[in-house]
């Protein structure tokens, strides 16, 4: 991988007069104005006191903000707390501001990071979410001692969710990682991460970057990446993340999840095919015990436009499942209450990866085939699972993901199996 | 008398023997050209089907739709239909030529003119499948961005619009094949127009209110639609 050509010559300058570091941490922003001084500041404050030998730099790669956010991080200054706190310096944090070049999503802006985690030879990289709840310096600290003392190689966040939190990755990405790829990974998304340099520059060498895909699959291909090219992962607690003001529909996430997933899967075909023992990681940080409650939403309105949407697509669903599927399907969506138990759910999924994996349609169509069937499914859950103890419900999840294994088989029969 | 008559008798009888002559060695030389073109045609046949076989074919067919065009119409399947048409358009050349050997006044220059239409012929071939494709890609496509964006008679909208573009191939193969173009481009024409003006009047007159009422429904579901990630994240 040409690692200078890919940097923009304005930060190629700045890193070279920075040198080689211990630690580089990656800022991606895209207007986080709102929270990137504290961010900024709790970088500084865990590597002056907490890794005080190590050289570290800190670099922003922009996307071309309008908030101000890069003024802010260029004048970010320090209370006295702070001050108090990291009294004896013995390292200059350096911080490196650049926009990246090339097509805008976080992929380019984690290529630049990696590129320049690449030429000044760091032996650890961390990601911060610059709009990520609760951006401690202890909580940074904790994202980046295990790679500092080289305990793992990549790093996830794990959260203390309730189990009728995160739908789609409870129901779907989950399972499906841990059953295909045989890793422990609560999170398989995620935009925080933290990995050694030697993994970075792993990813630098592969396909993914030019891919139209991975504006939205970079996180999930990263965490694959990992499992499949058996670097040894673990994970962190961090704050469940709050997902406010978001203007991507329900729609479109589970769509670029689809693809996601799909692009994971034909880039790591030789390695889930063979995966068998699921493998537990090992949690580091402070487990935060208290699980947040979740707000009550109303599953029954997605029930009934994914009802509506399912008959809508009908002539679709037909031409993609098998006919036992595509019946069994269509007979819970005619029932009175959304209802699709966990083996119709899990071949429904495998179905589906096969259909597309064998160009039964268009990708895209394929993605948006599958949302309502998704939005039924969570429906589905959360119906049966409003009036139970959330022990019983991890007890679900639990039984979701060994149905995902048990069915594992049929997957890797049928993904090479062209009709 | 008696004489004359024995000679016309002769005489045509010579003609006929004469004719006759010359014709047998035509009509040996038709049949051989009959049957080596149905030979030719069968081997031509099964050298395409292996063909399509080998490139999977079907799989294509299958991505877009047109295998269950064919399915739903009691066709073949698209590779047998296509070595099917392969073998009757080589057949039929053989058998123009085995016509036009025989040299009869009515049928001469009909190689010269089943030579011009063929090819139109394979241009209207290709311009219907490509139109069938074209609208089973937009009636899948169709339909899922109505689903959605939630629009009311998603597959009403989609299954129109396939059968239209469907029409606007059927329409432009014909003229290209030239069968009764004035007649049917004259039909097509009346029919669309009148399709869209009674459409016109209808949802310009009589749909007012229900197009107001639809389009604040629609943006009042986007503004909810736009924050519904939460629980799923």
């Amino acid at each position: 991988m040409d690692t200078e050509s890919s940097l923009p010559d304005v930060l190629l300058r700045q890193l070279i007069a920075v040198g080689q570091v211990d630690v580089l941490v990656g800022l991606p922003t895209l207007n986080n104005a709102a929270t990137i001084v504290d961010v900024v500041r709790a970088v500084h404050v865990s590597f002056t006191r907490d890794f005080p030998r190590l050289r570290t730099v800190m670099i922003n790669s922009d996307g071309g903000s309008t908030d101000g956010t890069t003024d802010l991080i260029r004048g970010a200054t320090f209370t006295e707390a702070d001050r108090v706190q990291t009294s004896h310096p013995l390292r200059t944090l350096h911080r490196v501001l650049a926009p990246y070049h090339g097509l805008p999503g976080k992929h380019t802006a984690l290529r630049t990071i990696f590129a320049a985690a690449e030429l000044t030879q760091a032996r650890g990289l961390v990601i911060i979410d610059p709009a990520g709840p609760s951006t401690t310096p202890e909580r940074v600290t904790e994202l980046i001692a295990p790679i500092a003392r080289s305990d793992v190689e990549f790093l996830a966040p794990r959260y203390r969710r309730h189990p009728r939190d995160g739908i789609l990755i409870t129901q779907l990405v989950r399972p499906l990682v841990r059953a295909l790829y045989a890793v422990g990974l609560d999170e398989p998304l995620g935009a925080e991460f933290s990995c050694s340099g030697r993994f970075a520059s792993h990813c630098l060498e592969q396909d993914i970057w030019s891919h139209e895909s991975a504006r939205f699959a970079i996180d999930l291909w990263l965490r694959t990446e990992a499992a499949a090219e058996r670097f040894p992962i673990g994970q962190v607690w961090r704050p469940v993340p709050t997902v406010t003001g978001s203007k991507t529909t329900l729609r479109d996430v589970v769509h670029q999840v689809v693809l996601a997933v799909i692009e994971s899967l034909r880039a790591h075909e030789s390695f889930w095919r063979n995966a068998n023992a699921v493998s537990e990681l090992r949690t580091w940080g402070t487990d935060p015990a208290v699980m947040p409650d979740v707000t009550p939403w109303d599953y029954q309105a997605l029930a009934e436009q994914a009802r509506r949407d399912i008959v809508e697509i009908r002539p679709l669903l037909e031409d993609v499942l098998e006919p036992g599927l595509f019946v069994g399907v269509m007979d819970n969506v005619n029932g009175s209450a959304p209802r699709i138990d966990d083996e119709l759910w899990v071949r429904t999924v495998y179905g589906f990866a096969t259909a597309i994996q064998h160009g039964r349609a268009a990708m895209d169509h394929m993605a948006d085939m599958f949302v309502p069937l998704y939005m039924w499914r969570a429906a589905a859950f959360m119906s049966a699972t409003v009036p139970e103890a959330h022990t019983a419900v991890q007890t679900r999840l639990d039984a979701l993901c060994d149905t995902f294994q048990r069915l594992k088989p049929t997957l890797v029969a049928s993904w090479s199996n062209e009709e | 008398m008696i004489q004359e008559i024995a000679d016309a008798l002769v005489t045509s009888w010579r003609n006929f023997a004469s004719a006759f002559v010359q014709f047998v060695p035509r009509l040996v030389a038709a049949t051989i050209i009959f049957g080596l073109g149905f030979v030719i045609a069968l081997v031509v046949r099964r050298v395409i089907q292996r063909f399509l076989a080998w490139m999977n074919f079907d799989r294509l067919t299958l991505r877009s739709g047109a295998s269950e065009m064919l399915r739903m119409a009691e066709m073949p399947p698209a590779e047998d239909l296509i070595a099917k048409i392969v073998f009757w358009i080589v057949w039929l050349g053989f058998i123009v030529s085995a016509v036009d050997t025989l040299q009869l006044a009515p049928f001469q220059g009909l190689v010269e003119e089943f030579f011009r239409f063929v090819p139109r012929f394979l241009v209207a071939l290709l311009v219907l499948s490509v139109g069938f494709l074209v609208a089973n890609f937009l009636w899948r496509a169709t339909l899922l961005a109505s689903v959605n964006a939630g629009l009311p008679g998603a597959r009403l909208l989609s299954g129109a619009l396939r059968v239209l573009v469907i029409a606007i191939g059927v329409v432009m193969a014909l003229e290209q094949v030239g069968l009764a173009t004035g007649v049917v481009l004259a039909a097509f024409a009346i029919t669309f127009g009148a399709l869209m003006l009674g459409l016109a009047i209808a949802f310009g007159l009589g749909g007012r209110e229900a197009a107001r009422s639809l389009l604040e429904e629609q943006l009042r579901a986007k503004r909810e639609r736009e924050s519904d990630t939460a629980p799923h994240l």
